[in-house]
């Protein structure tokens, strides 16, 4: 029993892991800007180096106690300090970190900085300090005033960008501003009478059950044997070509059967829709008394 | 400021709260759909559990008030309380609990007796698809469409679920749509059935289902859960709760959730779902020439659904060996109208031959129409979200 309990014990532990896991591993460091001249300032109107990071989650996450660093022997440099609500971040949304090694200023800054003209290794620990979650190595070329970023939020290939007005650099902000839906548009626009849309739908709809279909024609078929084993040793049979020779009972003799055992036994089997006459007891409730809603009493 | 003025001024201002105020002809001319749905449901017994509800909440939601009163009692306005239940369709979370009651309340066993039934539910989810090109043809955008195409699955929650998600402007018309066409399927059907069929094929006898085993009925909610979800996770929220609820029924250990979940559960999300849809079609929002349109769409999505599910069976008929042909009658169950659809394909069958009983073999292609609409609901969300 004991033993039981313990199996059951390191399940529940093993998949809390797995969903802790889950949920820190969509965490993306999402762009990068190691020489600041001129742009965003922090709170104090400095401005530093920073590192943006996302949460590719649709529900929020909490980033406290997940490690910054720059120097992948040193994963726990610097922790994300916990007890500061603000480290919750909401879904699919961003939160910038000031590498200007100024700890004390706050919570989004770093104890380390970025250093302008050599490769900087930067990486995302979970809280154990040994999970790497993500990482990214900005390129020496970066110069001044340049972002290192994804394309898209959270995943895809990264590019320097400038500033210009197709290489925007957005801090705190999604790296691509989208306007509109692009599935919706590409539906519009290349299968504009719905051909294409009914085609595949229909496809996946027969796919989903006719994978359905033929999962259940096999588990019949073993069901159907098996009932076929059981009758067969019931009426003592063994071997094979015997058993097929004992064949299904009709629906006909399964009813005479079944209301014949109602008939002399009162037996039910596993059916629930037995029509049971019951008084029925209600108890009074001044609430639901006719005396109280009378408006005059009879005489 | 005099006493009588005092109340003079206060008096005014209570006048113009009042719903006489602030009434318009959209006001009254929404009382007087609710009220009709109402009429059709008490006294045409025309689906009255959900028409009740609805029709109830279409008085309720306009009643007209001043809204920049901040009274905070609009369905519409923040924080008051019938949006706080409305909640459960914007955020879209009644229609899964109520695929829970669905699951804890069918039998599956003459689908799982009879798994080739299952095609004919996915046939009939070609009314959903011809719909949305239709739906495109006429200008509207491919969520939209696709929102207002769901309404030919039949199936009122996955209506609310998908158009919660992919049109919520135009969910209140897509909802009452649905579940109008719900109500009217015995009118709407026997036609289209009569048409597509010869009596030669009305007087098809299928042969009785076979016992299905405890064991079948457990490993089906099973691995119907896994393998559609698997195809298509975006089904997952109202394809995992149907799947879990009859598990609770089929299990034979949890029998008082499988109550639970049928009844008490069914019921109040019922009230709750059918009340706030009801309410969300303020005159404002619901009489618009969009409204029209998809009771249009709505309507021939059914149509397309019926016929589908009918000429299916027709052609499937044709690489059948004689004694598994199915009656075609059954076709028409594949929309998930469940179990009203099978009824009719019961009862037409008996007016041609009084012994030819089709209801257990169109509960198959009915409670795969169940599962069908909800993956082709899923495809729709995992297309256009």
């Amino acid at each position: 029993m004991k033993r039981k309990y313990l199996i059951l014990l390191l399940a529940i532990l093993g998949c809390a892991t797995v969903v802790s896991a889950q949920n820190r591993k969509a965490l993306r460091i999402n762009e990068v800007m190691v020489d600041n001249e001129s742009s965003i300032v922090d709170e104090y109107g400095n401005r530093s180096g920073w590192i943006e990071l996302f949460n590719a989650n649709y529900g929020p996450l909490e980033i406290a106690s997940v490690f910054l660093t720059t120097d992948s022997l040193n994963p726990t440099m610097y922790p994300v300090p916990m007890g500061d609500e603000l480290t919750k971040i909401g879904k699919r949304q961003h939160v910038l970190f000031h590498a200007d090694g100024e700890p004390n200023k706050g919570t989004f800054h770093t104890n380390f900085v970025l250093v302008p003209g050599k490769d900087n290794w930067v990486g995302l620990y979970d809280a154990d300090g040994r999970s790497l979650i993500d990482y990214v190595i900005v390129p020496a070329s970066l110069l001044p005033d340049q972002s290192y970023a994804r394309v898209d939020d959270g995943f895809g290939e990264w590019e320097v960008r400038n500033g210009s007005a197709s290489k925007y650099i957005t801090p705190s902000s999604a790296n691509i501003i989208k306007d509109k839906n692009n599935k919706i548009e590409l539906f519009a626009r290349v299968d504009g009478h719905g051909f294409g849309m009914a085609a595949m739908a229909m496809c996946i709809v027969f796919s989903a059950l006719l994978v359905l279909c033929l999962a259940f024609m096999l588990i019949s078929k073993i069901g159907a044997a098996q009932t076929r084993k059981n009758k067969a040793l019931a009426h003592g049979v063994e071997t094979k070509a015997e058993r097929r020779e004992v064949e299904h009972d009709s629906g006909e003799e399964i009813a005479a059967i079944c209301m014949a055992l109602y008939e002399h036994l009162n037996a039910h089997d596993k059916e629930d829709t037995v029509l049971t006459i019951n008084k029925v007891k209600r108890a009074y409730s001044p609430w639901s008394s006719k005396i109280y809603g009378l408006r005059q009493l009879p005489h | 400021m005099t006493f009588s003025d005092f109340i003079n001024v206060n008096l005014r201002q209570f006048w113009e709260l009042t719903g006489f105020a602030n009434a318009e002809l959209g006001n009254f001319v929404m009382l007087l759909i609710g009220l009709f749905f109402i009429w059709l449901a008490i006294k045409k017994n025309f689906e009255p559990m959900l028409l009740v509800p609805i029709g109830f909440g279409m008085l309720i939601g306009n009643v007209p008030f001043n809204t920049s009163a901040g009274l905070e009692v609009g369905i519409y306005e923040e924080g008051s309380v019938l949006n706080i239940l409305y909640n459960g369709v914007s955020a879209g979370w009644y229609p899964p609990l109520i695929f829970l009651g669905i699951g804890a309340m069918t039998d599956f066993s003459a689908l799982i007796a009879n798994p080739k039934l299952m095609l004919i539910g996915a046939a009939a989810q070609f009314g959903i698809f011809g719909a949305y090109m239709v739906a495109l043809a006429i200008g509207f955008a491919p969520d939209q469409a696709g929102a207002i195409a769901i309404i030919g699955g039949a199936d009122g929650p996955t209506a609310i679920f998908l158009s919660s998600k992919l049109a919520p402007n135009l969910m209140g018309a897509i909802a009452v749509s649905a579940y109008s066409y719900m109500a009217l399927v015995p009118v709407i059907q026997p036609p289209l059935m009569k048409l597509f069929t010869t009596k030669h094929e009305r007087l098809i006898k299928m042969k009785p289902a076979r016992a299905v085993s405890q064991n079948e009925k457990i490993i089906f909610p099973i691995v119907g859960m896994l393998l559609t979800c698997f195809v298509v996770p975006s089904g997952l929220p109202l394809l995992g709760m149907l799947f879990f609820g009859n598990l609770l029924r089929e299990c034979g250990v949890t029998n008082r959730l499988a109550k639970t979940a049928s009844n008490a559960l069914t019921d109040i999300v019922t009230i709750l779902l059918g009340m706030t849809v009801g309410a969300s079609t303020q005159a404002s929002h619901f009489l618009t020439w969009e409204t029209i349109g998809i009771f249009a769409l709505g309507f021939m999505a059914f149509i397309i659904a019926s016929a589908s599910g009918v000429i299916f069976v027709k052609i499937f008929n044709l690489i059948l060996p004689q004694s598994k042909k199915i009656n075609p009658l059954i076709g028409n169950a594949g929309v998930s109208a469940v179990p009203m659809s099978a009824r009719i394909s019961n009862n037409l069958g008996l007016q041609y031959d009084p012994s030819n009983y089709l209801l257990m073999h169109a509960m198959g292609p009915n409670v795969a129409g169940v599962i069908g609409s909800a993956v082709a609901a899923g495809v729709l969300l995992g297309f256009l979200a």
